[in-house]
């Protein structure tokens, strides 16, 4: 899958990246990794371990102390600024607790992946331009939730929460999307769905997709390659179908219990 | 398991909250020369102003109308002006939004002091700089509901989620879409709650205005009061508190419904 012809190209790049936040923690550290354009990368490791840094990490969210990142070619900007907002703009996110407008319609919600895109005035009075909008609306028809364009997004389940979510990385049109723990609010069917929607968007669109999951057997099914952390370093790297529970014991610094799993381990 | 004993009553510390709330309430009365006995003894002229006042002269309403416009016009044009200089004001005082630490100290300043001074301390301004009259009213109260609203609203935006506006800036949105886009929609209900407060305020602040000479009804109450009409100053009072409770239910009311 990473070597699609004339896919083979680095997207993301990390060059002894490491983040010690201003308490002293340290958060990643001597981080070296490239991932191809087009990769599903899912990242696995126990809470702490810095899988939510190293995602942040690549739109700046969480600035480096070291080291550095190149996405597709550019080096991620440690200050605020034009240039980081435009590289944010290539880069879709998608959160644990979606983080949309309750009081917002989903359309309203799915626009402001647009926002780098329309003049300032034009996107506060939600004024958008039509095309904005054809955008917003085929980023719903992808995650099959346009019907419920004009309604309230608090008042959706939270597995259309989340889908509304990844329609807002959508309407960026990015070249990358990082969901971070995007399943660890929902329940076991919908965690599929939307693991399988991402997993989707990913082949039919070639965005390079980094997923953080905390449940093994997710990780297992859905990460064609998986990269393994503990304490701020990375201690795997391979691909999901050869991934052994003694990889995952030696991630966790344990054996994975049952905690670790979405559903009882077939086992 | 045995039952704990009961804290020891605080019987020192409460008679001695007492003692000096009395002490405080004493020198204070001494100090304006507040007696008892002589507020007696002048009930006399208190009760031939009663009788001069009762009944209202309901003949007088007709022309309190106009005056009662000129009031409304200055209460809304100084919530209008207001509220919307207070929505910047509130946001760079609201520290999680706020750009920096330096815009952030000089906001909370500003409104410090906007709201240290007295409605009528901008009256009196605006009336050496324009005139006496209901420009002075409505500019005065438009500094007045800034000072009111950017309070309360600043404390609700210091309040929100602040995850939201995350999720903007990693869309690539700049600090003004941030906040209109991640900020402020959580807090337009409270916002619209705290303009429609000012305007209650505002509408009786434009009558005490009006008794400096910044017009409508406070005006009429003015001049008939130093004309000794009792009849029609009760008539006024009256009226004004028909409006006052009017507009207060309304606001209420429309409250409720954004809460």
């Amino acid at each position: 899958m990473t070597d699609k012809p004339g896919t083979s190209e680095a997207m993301i790049r990390f060059r002894g990246a490491g983040v010690t936040y201003p308490n002293g923690v340290v958060g990643l550290e001597g981080i070296d990794l490239t991932i191809q354009r087009g990769e599903f990368v899912v990242i696995v490791g126990s809470s702490g371990a810095g899988k939510s840094t190293l995602l942040r990490s690549i739109n700046g969210l969480t600035p480096l102390t070291a080291g550095e990142i190149e996405v597709a070619g550019v080096a991620v900007p440690r200050r605020q600024g034009r240039e980081l907002r435009r590289l944010r703009a290539r880069i879709g996110m998608v959160f644990q607790d979606f983080r949309l407008v309750r009081r917002l319609s989903v359309l309203s919600n799915v626009l402001i992946g647009r926002v780098a895109y329309v003049p300032t005035w034009r996107s506060v009075l939600n004024l958008w331009p039509r095309a904005e909008v054809e955008l917003a609306m085929s980023a719903l028809e992808r995650v099959g939730i346009v019907d419920k364009a004009y309604v309230r997004a608090g008042q959706l389940s939270g597995g259309q929460q989340q889908r509304v979510g990844i329609a807002r990385a959508l309407a960026q049109a990015p070249e990358v999307i990082l969901a971070d723990e995007p399943v660890a609010s929902l329940d076991p069917v919908t965690s599929h769905q939307v693991m399988e929607d991402l997993l989707r968007i990913n082949r039919e669109l070639g965005i390079t997709t980094i997923v953080n999951l905390h449940f093994l057997d997710l990780a297992r099914r859905y990460g064609q390659r998986i990269i393994g952390l503990q304490q701020g370093k990375v201690v795997y790297d391979g691909s999901g179908s050869e991934v052994t529970d003694e990889d995952f014991r030696r991630i966790y610094g344990r054996r994975p219990g049952e905690d670790d799993f979405l559903q009882e381990p077939a086992a | 398991m045995s039952r704990p004993a009961p804290p020891p009553r605080q019987l020192g510390l409460t008679l001695g909250v007492i003692a000096v709330l009395a002490t405080m309430t004493l020198w204070s009365a001494h100090g304006i020369g507040f007696s008892v006995s002589e507020l007696v003894c002048n009930a006399a002229g208190g009760s031939r102003l009663l009788r001069e006042s009762w009944p209202p002269d309901f003949a007088f309403l007709p022309r309190l109308i106009g005056p009662f416009l000129e009031t409304l016009h200055i209460a809304l044009i100084g919530t209008v002006v207001g509220a919307i200089i207070a929505i910047p004001v509130a946001v760079l005082a609201a520290r999680p939004v706020s750009p920096n630490w330096l815009t952030w100290i000089i906001d909370r300043n500003f409104m410090n002091i906007l709201r240290t001074l007295p409605d009528l301390f901008w009256a009196m301004l605006f009336a050496t700089a324009v005139g006496f009259g209901p420009l002075a009213g409505a500019l005065a109260l438009s500094v007045f509901s800034v000072a009111v609203i950017s309070k309360l609203f600043s404390e609700s935006v210091e309040a929100i989620d602040m995850h939201l506006p995350e999720a903007v800036r990693a869309c690539g949105g700049s600090w003004l879409q941030m906040v209109g886009l991640g900020a402020l929609p959580q807090v337009w209900p409270q916002y619209a709650a705290y303009v429609m407060y000012s305007f209650e305020l505002n509408v009786r602040g434009s009558m005490v205005l009006g008794l400096v000479g910044a017009g409508g009804i406070g005006m009429i109450l003015e001049t008939q009061r130093a004309n000794f009409e009792y009849e029609r100053v009760t008539m006024i009072i009256l009226s004004v508190l028909v409006v006052v409770l009017l507009i207060e239910q309304v606001s209420a009311s429309v409250r409720r419904r954004l809460a």
